[in-house]
């Protein structure tokens, strides 16, 4: 599997020492974190896959898990953390050249092979578009393999929405479009007005030949779907990344799983009829 | 190798053993049951009848262990490893069913996919220890080992077997691990004994009464309500977990300058709550039902076995007394 360095002398739990290089305030709750490995050697040859995600050590506080949300035809490996419990607080309070532990990558990632040839909707809320922003990158990056690219991203409030210096760069892209998309109306506010299954019936993407890329709260995922295969996706063609309380990453722990699928590592990747066969709810 | 071995010169071998190996066994303690105990006399080593309330488990994934260790000073910190525990170990005593739960373990945390996650330290645990099993004589009400494909005489696991036959002990070799530690005791066996030990192995196999029959998915019964009353006793204890040998849930807990590995288990509700509050499995009914699925159906469908030994000890130690056997042969499958 992509990146999987795993030397069977070495020990899994142990992570890699890592410098923070800088961070960016995405909103008042969320950061993202650029990444560098301090044995530069061990990071010229750390590859990964769009999807896949890392466990993230502050030291003496613990670990948290985050997707990578950079595309791996990036020169630089960043995580975008929300600030929610104990890890993550401690993470926002990190400076650059601050250095942390990262293992991994882990994971399945996004089937990036079998959706060449394919129109792309991207479909996220809030942090939700961590994941796909790697995968909208690494599309971008090889822009000849794949078709039109549809981005329908939502969030509270304009003040929640991340990575907003990329949106005019995927805007200018050929063949892509940029929804934005906001809860309440706001003041100033000149894109879209109301949550993101709303947007996109209004937004009417195409269901032929296209894969639907959604991760977001639960919630909105939830009411996504329906909308998504009321347009005519087929649950095979609805891709979207889980997310469940992790600890090991590597399919050992035993928390992650639906049916008798580690999220860790057969995920966190799932298209929405094997969710089905797995009794998974939304 | 089979010989026939005065128990005396058994416990003058352990006695032996211990100048330069660490040596683990069966202990009785005082009103609270047997134990197994890293021992320093070889006349603590209890090789009766009755189970250890632990199992062997605790050795190869310890209730708390430090993985690695972390410094954080001045605002710099970093990883490092800790140094590995090698001498070499002997443990004694054994049953069947814990030596299997073992192999089990091993698909998990030495699994034979090269592309897998090898667990150095599980596996260094391993590598370090001889497995001297003890066949069973009386299973207990609550075994049911014989319908999971086990057997109280088997020795899937073991490097050694002991069969207890009154004054001796049958010492069966059955590793060059097994060689190194046990080669040099005296002794043949004779055609009697021989024969006498094939009775009394068909005899014990017998005295396991409690039978399952345990489907083989539980898929259709999923979303039945069945789940929901079977745990509605349930108290979330963990003690079912904590003392199966094949459960091997754990939390990474930091502290200061460690990392460590403790045992988790499905049976608590925050084993799947989320930092946002979001939660799986919130209810006993989820939560149970995960344990007999990840049992009975999960595991099976991964590695083609139950994760499950048959061993009792869910059944015996369980303060509702809910029986795992019962409850996975019940399940709604129509
Ligand atoms: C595959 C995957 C990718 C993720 N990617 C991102 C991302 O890009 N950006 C982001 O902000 N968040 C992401 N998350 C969620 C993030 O992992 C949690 O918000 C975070 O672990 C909370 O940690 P904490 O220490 O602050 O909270 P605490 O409440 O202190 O949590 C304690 C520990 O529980 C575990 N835990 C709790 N909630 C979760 C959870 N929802 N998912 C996984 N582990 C959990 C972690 O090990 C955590 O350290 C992702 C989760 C998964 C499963
Ligand atoms: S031992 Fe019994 S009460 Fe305790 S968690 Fe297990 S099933 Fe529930
Ligand atoms: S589930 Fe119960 S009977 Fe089966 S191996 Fe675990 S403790 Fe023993
Ligand atoms: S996080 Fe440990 S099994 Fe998936």
């Amino acid at each position: 599997m992509t990146g999987q360095m795993n030397t069977s002398n070495s020990n899994i739990y142990l992570p890699r020492e890592t410098e923070i290089t800088a961070i960016r305030q995405e909103t008042s709750d969320i950061k993202t974190f650029v990444l560098k490995f301090k044995d530069a050697a061990y990071g010229d040859a750390f590859t990964y896959r769009p999807g896949q995600f890392v466990e993230f050590s502050v030291f003496g506080e613990g670990e948290a898990t985050f997707c990578i949300s950079n595309s791996p035809t990036r020169k630089t490996i960043e995580c975008s953390a929300k600030k929610m419990g104990m890890v993550t607080q401690a993470m926002h309070e990190l400076n650059v050249g601050d250095t942390v532990g990262l293992r991994g990558p882990y994971g399945n990632g996004f089937p990036v092979e079998d959706l060449k040839g394919k129109h792309l909707l991207f479909v996220s809320g809030g942090i939700g578009l961590a994941p796909l922003r790697s995968l909208i990158n690494y599309c971008l990056d090889n822009r000849d393999d794949y078709l039109d690219i549809t981005i329908v991203n939502g969030a509270r409030t304009s003040k929640d929405l991340v990575y907003r210096d990329e949106y005019k760069v995927w805007e200018k892209a050929p063949g892509t479009k940029v929804h934005l998309t906001v809860d309440c109306r706001e003041e100033d506010w000149v894109c879209m007005v109301g949550v993101v299954p709303k947007a996109l019936e209004e937004i009417k993407p195409t269901c032929n030949g296209s894969v639907a890329i959604v991760c977001g709260p639960p919630i909105m995922i939830r009411f996504t779907i329906p909308v998504l295969e009321k347009m005519g996706f087929c649950p095979e063609s609805i891709i979207t990344t889980l997310e469940m309380k992790m600890k090991c990453g590597l399919g050992k722990c035993g928390r992650c799983n639906i049916g008798n699928h580690y999220i860790c590592k057969d995920g966190p990747v799932f298209n929405y009829a094997k969710l089905k066969e797995l009794h998974y709810e939304l | 190798m089979k010989k026939t071995v005065k128990k005396e010169a058994l416990i003058a071998l352990i006695e032996n053993l211990m100048k330069d190996h660490e040596v683990v066994s069966p202990v009785e303690t005082a009103g609270k049951g047997v134990f197994y105990r890293k021992i320093d006399k070889a006349k603590d080593v209890y090789l009766g009848p009755a189970f250890a309330v632990e199992p062997v488990k605790k050795f190869f994934l310890h209730p708390s262990e430090w993985i690695c260790g972390c410094n954080k000073e001045e605002g710099t910190a970093s990883p490092c490893p800790v140094p590995a525990d090698d001498k070499k170990r002997v443990i004694f005593g054994v049953r069947p069913c814990e030596a299997r739960g073992l192999v089990l373990l091993d698909k998990i945390f030495a699994p034979d996919d090269p592309a897998g996650y090898q667990d150095t330290s599980y596996i260094d645990n391993r590598s370090r220890s001889v497995i001297v099993g003890l066949a069973c004589s009386v299973p207990d009400r609550t075994c049911f080992c014989v319908s999971l494909d086990g057997s109280p005489v088997e020795t899937r696991g073991m490097d050694a077997v002991l069969f207890d036959m009154g004054d001796n002990f049958i010492v069966e070799i059955l590793t060059e691990k097994g060689k190194s530690i046990l080669g040099s005791l005296p002794g043949t066996i004779d055609a009697g004994s021989e024969k006498a030990l094939e009775a009394a192995k068909e005899k014990t196999k017998k005295l396991v009464v409690k039978t399952v029959k345990a489907p083989d998915s539980l898929d259709a019964s999923f979303k039945s309500d069945y789940w929901k009353k079977v745990s509605l006793s349930c108290l979330s204890c963990g003690v079912c977990t904590y003392l199966c040998p094949t459960c091997h849930c754990f939390d990474l807990v930091e502290e200061e300058r460690k990392k460590l590995r403790c045992y988790d288990g499905c049976a608590f509700p925050d084993f799947t709550l989320e930092t946002s509050g979001e939660n799986p499995r919130p209810t006993k009914k989820e939560r149970y039902r995960q344990r007999v699925f990840h049992k009975f159906d999960y595991f099976k469908k991964n590695f083609g076995e139950n994760l499950c030994v048959g061993c009792g000890r869910c059944i015996r130690f369980c303060p509702v007394k809910i029986d795992i056997s019962e409850v996975a042969a019940g399940a709604p499958i129509k």
